[in-house]
């Protein structure tokens, strides 16, 4: 039984040894298959090989010890099987032993047995009581022998059985304690085999890392020399392909400065060339622009020749056309010119007639303003009059009634004046009459001149226009020939104002237009117009001869002055031109005069009416009027005033109470007259009551 | 900062609930509650189930409400892997096995009900599978407290159908006898001399193995004890004999058995009857490939029957050690050798086979060319069966191992196998302690032996190598 208990143990075990073995095999295979006959030839020579039969002691070393540990353990099984085999042996011994005995006894026992029951039958011949008492105690006898023979035997068994059992007991101890041993063999060849394990493994590591480290190094060295040779190689290499490299940098070098000097040579030879070619093109080409630009030239020249002919032709045709225009246009404005002429005439007969009206108008309405003037006048003055008078009876009244003074009349003698201020009022009247009159002539005489002069350039111009009005044409015809002598003589005398250039433009043309052109820039550099032409004319005709006489007449009426120098200048018209020295002066003179006459000649106009009449003494007179009552009166009547607003207002008052005083008188009358009519009635009451 | 902390206050509630829950479990931890907060949360970083995701997933909860309802409303095959170890993880280790058996597959589930239950675990015998072992050791459980006519047979017939996949080998350390009655005590002293012939008797027949084996369709090991262990005080021999009954039972039932590939009978008192009536019926079995029938009661005829059933099986291991064994069997089993041509183990140990049977043997192995192992140790042989097995390893190279330790071979026998160890290389294990040889031929056939494991090894190598 407990042999059968330590079976799976020990199959358990050798399980695990085969197991182990199957590894180590494993292990020591891998390592021996590179050579299997080392296993046998443990003493190969070679380094490689010492390695690996030390390598191969190792696995053999735990073969053997996994041999001996389990033959350790096995070996109590056996002696285990050994004893129960040999207990076995003597188990069918002793059983043998016991059977034969048991047999011998079976027999012996059967032997008296058969005595006994022989001694029975003869026990039935014997009648006999003593002799039966005596068999029958031999059988008692032999009975008992053999019932203590069995008792015998049994107890020998049963003592047998105990033994055995005692030694069961002890076999099973003893078994246990083979067990107990086992198991403790086991646990130790365990640790022993692990530890062998280990150890082993341990080895191997340290074998396999020595041979690492030595294939290492080896390879380490290998590959360092074969790593020195490359470089070296290679450094060789490069420095061959350097040298190289230099060689034929510096061959590259020559050769690229032969060919660079080559090159040069070659690029200054054709630079020469090219240059003298670049020479010869140019000459050839400026050879050929020069007669290429002549003959442009004459061509152009040709052309132009052409172009201007055809030009001046055209221009020719087209000035001759112009130049009918022109003749055309002429005619037609000479005719407008004409007609124009004939209306401006007719316009101008007109307006004559207009302007005899338009006098005779205003003579009438002079007379007409006078008579309204003396109505207005004397209308005024009465009112005036009336109103002093008034104020002289008010004064009087005042100072009759208030002071109770006498009162006496103030002298007044423009009360006994009436109407205007008569005698010397009518002189003025007359007289500025007679001065608008030469005034008026006087415009006529500048109206004359004016279209003349305007004549007398058309007619230099070379148009020839009839004058017509026949003072007019007088007068013209006087100037005619001496203005344009004194126009000369202007001209002549005063170059000086004019400047260089009007100079040189008027040099080409002639003298008659060189002259009015002058004339013209001259008369406005001085600021005359076009109508002080002619009295300038006028004036240095006239000059001479006052120069001639005496230089008395300066200041004074100066139109009065002219209208007597036109009629005397008439005479003298064709006189010979004044002296070319006196021409300056004389033109300084009536410039002065110019400006002179210019202002003033305004003034007349806007002062005549009140020049006519004597305003000066109008004032005195109204004057006096006014003061018919003098500031003492005046303060007087203040006085006067306030005093009797005074009494106004106490008049009022009175005024204000006198209705009160009725209303109160009436009432008093009233109730006067309640009580008379109460006296009255209250007697009759009381009469009448009692 | 709040979120932190409010996270931190559950953190604490959590905490303590551990620590509730766990206070009962181990006193020695106990915490008072006054400890600093520090140490509170030294607990919370080591406690592996806490997460700073105090939320859990919408999936997580519903795999938890299938843990809790999986007895009404089973749901597995369904799931996801990741979901279904959620599953293994959580599920009730004691959930009724008829909801669990055949819908949680194999896998940490089982495994926590392994360890819930035994204490060591050996995986590597249950072919690596959880599920395996549990169900082996449950129906293990089942029949070793199978208490005939007391015991319902419905509680075993219940559970075939869950296990019976999962199944592969039973080894079953006792069977115990039906409860005596004490009508039956009266009549011990009469009974006990009529006892011989009376087979009729139920109350001595242990579990019967015929409403199993047929319906355990993966079975393919089979072992068995009929004993009881610790008995103590009690001990009767009846306890640890297998009746004819009970044999004639279990032989059909194993011929019903048809996957069955190891068969272990030991220590059940088998006898030569009992044993001819199993092997009658292991005839012809389909699968069979090793007998265990050590440690019984079997002699001549027994082996004779044994040696018919090598002739008409497939068997390849055969141990029929610490029997009873003579020539005459030996003769039987060498003369089944001769035309055997699949047995590769032949264990004969603790027999009594003398010389009569050893040189059949070695005759018998002249012949054989598939024999790889023979052990002979403690079998009274001596030098005539040393010489006859010393010609089988001339002739032989197939022979692997042989024992032939408590033998006394004597000086003559060992020379021969000396001799003939010289000449073999195929033996790797030659045992030959205690058999009274001379030390030299010890030392040499030892010497062969291992330049025949070296060999060996070295071919084995080479085939690895190849391979």
């Amino acid at each position: 039984m407990e042999e059968h208990d330590e079976d799976p143990g020990e199959a358990s075990v050798t399980s695990v040894l085969s197991e182990n073995q199957e590894a180590e095999s494993g292990v020591s295979t891998q390592e021996v298959k590179e050579d299997p006959k080392k296993e046998e030839v443990n003493e190969e020579i070679k380094e490689e090989k010492d390695k690996e039969s030390e390598k191969l002691i190792v696995p053999q070393r735990l073969i053997n010890l996994q041999r001996d540990l389990s033959a350790l353990v096995t070996n109590i099984q056996t002696a285990a099987d050994a004893k129960e085999s040999t207990r076995r042996t003597e188990l069918e011994e002793t059983r043998r032993l016991r059977l034969e005995w048991l047999e011998n006894d079976a027999r012996s026992s059967k032997e008296k047995f058969e005595e006994i029951s022989k001694g029975w039958s003869i026990d039935n011949q014997k009648l006999i009581a003593q002799e039966l008492q005596e068999v029958l105690n031999n059988q008692q006898k032999l009975c008992s022998a053999l019932v203590e023979d069995k008792k015998k035997l049994i107890s020998d068994l049963q003592q047998e059985l105990k033994v055995a059992d005692d030694r069961y007991v002890k076999d099973l101890r003893k078994l246990a304690e083979e067990l107990d041993l086992m198991i403790e063999r086991m646990e130790g060849q365990i640790n022993t085999l692990t530890r062998a394990y280990r150890e082993e493994v341990v080895q191997m590591k340290r074998v396999h890392q020595q041979e690492t480290e030595l294939m290492f190094t080896k390879d380490m060295t290998k590959w360092e020399q074969s790593r020195k040779e490359l470089l070296d190689k290679e450094l060789e290499n490069v420095m061959e392909w350097k040298k190289k490299v230099e060689e034929y940098e510096e061959k590259i070098h020559n050769l690229s400065l032969e060919t660079a000097n080559k090159c040069s040579s070659i690029d200054m030879e054709l630079n020469a060339r090219f240059q003298d070619a670049e020479k010869k093109g140019q000459h050839t080409k400026a050879t050929n622009l020069i007669t290429q630009l002549k003959r442009s030239k004459t061509d152009h020249e040709a052309n132009i020749h052409k172009m201007k002919m055809t030009m001046m032709q055209s221009r020719f045709t087209s000035v001759r056309k112009r130049l009918k225009k022109q003749m055309e246009m002429l005619a037609s404005k000479n005719e407008q010119l004409k007609k124009r002429d004939q209306d401006m005439t007719e316009e101008y007969k007109h307006n004559i007639q207009q302007f005899e009206r338009l006098k005779k108008k205003t003579k009438h309405i002079v007379a007409a303003e006078a008579r309204k003037f003396e109505e207005m006048w004397l209308m005024t003055e009465a009112e005036l009059k009336q109103l002093v008078e008034r104020a002289l009876v008010i004064d009087s009244l005042i100072y009759k009634e208030n002071f109770g003074l006498s009162w006496e009349r103030p002298h007044m003698a423009f009360m006994e004046i009436s109407g205007p201020i008569q005698p010397q009022k009518q002189q003025a009247v007359s007289q500025s009459f007679q001065t608008g009159q030469a005034l008026q002539r006087k415009v006529d005489a500048s109206v004359g001149p004016d279209t003349k002069s305007t004549d007398v350039e058309m007619y230099k111009d070379g148009t020839e226009v009839q004058s017509e009005s026949g003072a007019e044409v007088e007068e013209g015809e006087l100037s005619m020939e001496a203005l344009k002598k004194v126009k000369e003589l202007l001209c002549d005398e005063s170059g000086f104002l004019m400047e260089d250039k009007l100079w040189k433009l008027l040099a080409p043309l002639e003298k008659d237009e060189q002259t009015i052109v002058k004339l013209c820039s001259l008369l406005c550099s001085l600021g005359f117009e076009r109508d002080d032409m002619p009295r300038l004319a006028h004036f240095l005709i006239k000059y001479k001869h006052q120069q001639a006489e005496d230089v008395s007449v300066e200041s004074g009426d100066f139109s009065d002055k002219a209208e007597e120098e036109e009629t005397n200048c008439t005479p003298h018209q064709t006189s010979e031109p004044l002296d070319p020295n006196h021409v300056l002066p004389a033109l300084n003179s009536f410039i002065e005069q110019l400006r002179s006459r210019k202002s003033p000649a305004l003034q007349h106009a806007s002062f005549q009416p009140v020049e006519v009449r004597d305003s000066s003494k109008d004032e005195e007179y109204w004057e006096s009027m006014g003061n018919v009552i003098s500031e003492d009166k005046i303060k007087l009547w203040d006085d006067a005033e306030i005093s009797m607003k005074d009494y106004l207002e106490v008049l009022t008052e009175i005024a204000v109470l006198v209705p009160e005083t009725q209303s109160l008188e009436q009432q008093n009358a009233e109730l006067r007259m309640l009580l008379q009519q109460s006296l009255t009635s209250s007697v009759d009451t009381e009469l009448q009551v009692p | 900062m709040e979120t932190s902390e409010a996270q931190t206050s559950r953190a604490d509630r959590i905490d303590m609930q551990t620590t509730m829950s766990k206070s009962p479990s181990s006193p020695g931890v106990k915490l008072n509650p006054a400890e600093s907060f520090s140490k509170m949360r030294r607990i919370i970083a080591e406690d592996p189930d806490w997460y700073l995701n105090i939320v859990p997933c919408l999936s997580d909860l519903c795999l938890q409400s299938i843990v809790s309802n999986f007895e009404e409303n089973p749901m597995f095959e369904v799931l996801t892997p990741t979901q279904k170890d959620f599953v293994h993880e959580r599920l009730s280790t004691s959930l009724d096995l008829q909801v669990t058996a055949n819908m949680v597959s194999d896998g940490v589930y089982w495994k926590r009900c392994c360890e819930q239950r035994w204490d060591i675990c050996d995986l590597s015998h249950y072919g690596n599978s959880w599920k395996r072992m549990f169900f082996e050791r449950h129906m293990e459980k089942i029949i070793e407290l199978f208490i005939p006519d007391v015991t319902q047979t419905k509680t075993v017939l219940d559970m075939i159908p869950l296990c019976k996949n999962y199944v592969k080998r039973l080894d079953i350390s006792q069977l115990l006898p039906p409860v005596k009655e004490p009508q039956n005590e009266e009549d011990e002293c009469g009974s006990e001399f009529s006892s011989d012939n009376e087979y009729d008797e139920p109350s001595m027949d242990h579990f019967d193995f015929n409403i199993l084996l047929s319906k355990l369709t993966n079975l393919e090991e089979l072992h068995l004890m009929y004993r009881v262990k610790q008995c103590g005080m009690n001990f009767e021999w009846k306890m640890f004999e297998m009746t004819d009954r009970d044999c004639e039972s279990l032989a059909k039932a194993l011929k019903s058995c048809e996957t069955l590939k190891v068969l272990r009978i030991r220590e059940s008192h088998l006898e030569d009857e009992k044993c001819r009536l199993l092997v009658k019926y292991l005839l012809d079995h389909p699968s069979l490939r090793e007998l265990d029938f050590s440690h019984n009661l079997i002699g001549d005829r027994g082996a004779r029957a044994v040696g018919k059933l090598l002739t008409r099986s497939k068997l390849e291991i055969l141990n029929m050690c610490d029997n009873n064994i003579r020539g005459p069997g030996a003769k039987a089993i060498a003369h089944a050798l001769c035309k055997n041509s699949t047995l590769v183990s032949l264990n004969l140990r603790l027999n009594r086979l003398r010389d009569e049977g050893g040189e059949a043997l070695g005759k018998a192995l002249l012949d054989n060319n598939t024999l790889l192992h023979l052990h002979l140790g403690a079998n009274e042989v001596t030098g005539p069966t040393a010489i006859a097995l010393s010609k089988v390893l001339f002739q032989n190279n197939t022979l692997r191992s042989i024992n032939l330790s408590c033998n006394n071979l004597g000086v003559l026998g060992g020379k021969a196998l000396e001799e003939a160890m010289s000449r073999n290389t195929s033996v790797t294990e030659c045992d030959i302690r205690l058999t009274e040889v001379d030390e030299q031929s010890v030392s040499y056939i030892n010497q062969a032996v291992w330049n025949n494991q070296s060999l060996e090894q070295k071919k084995h190598g080479r085939e690895s190598k190849t391979k």
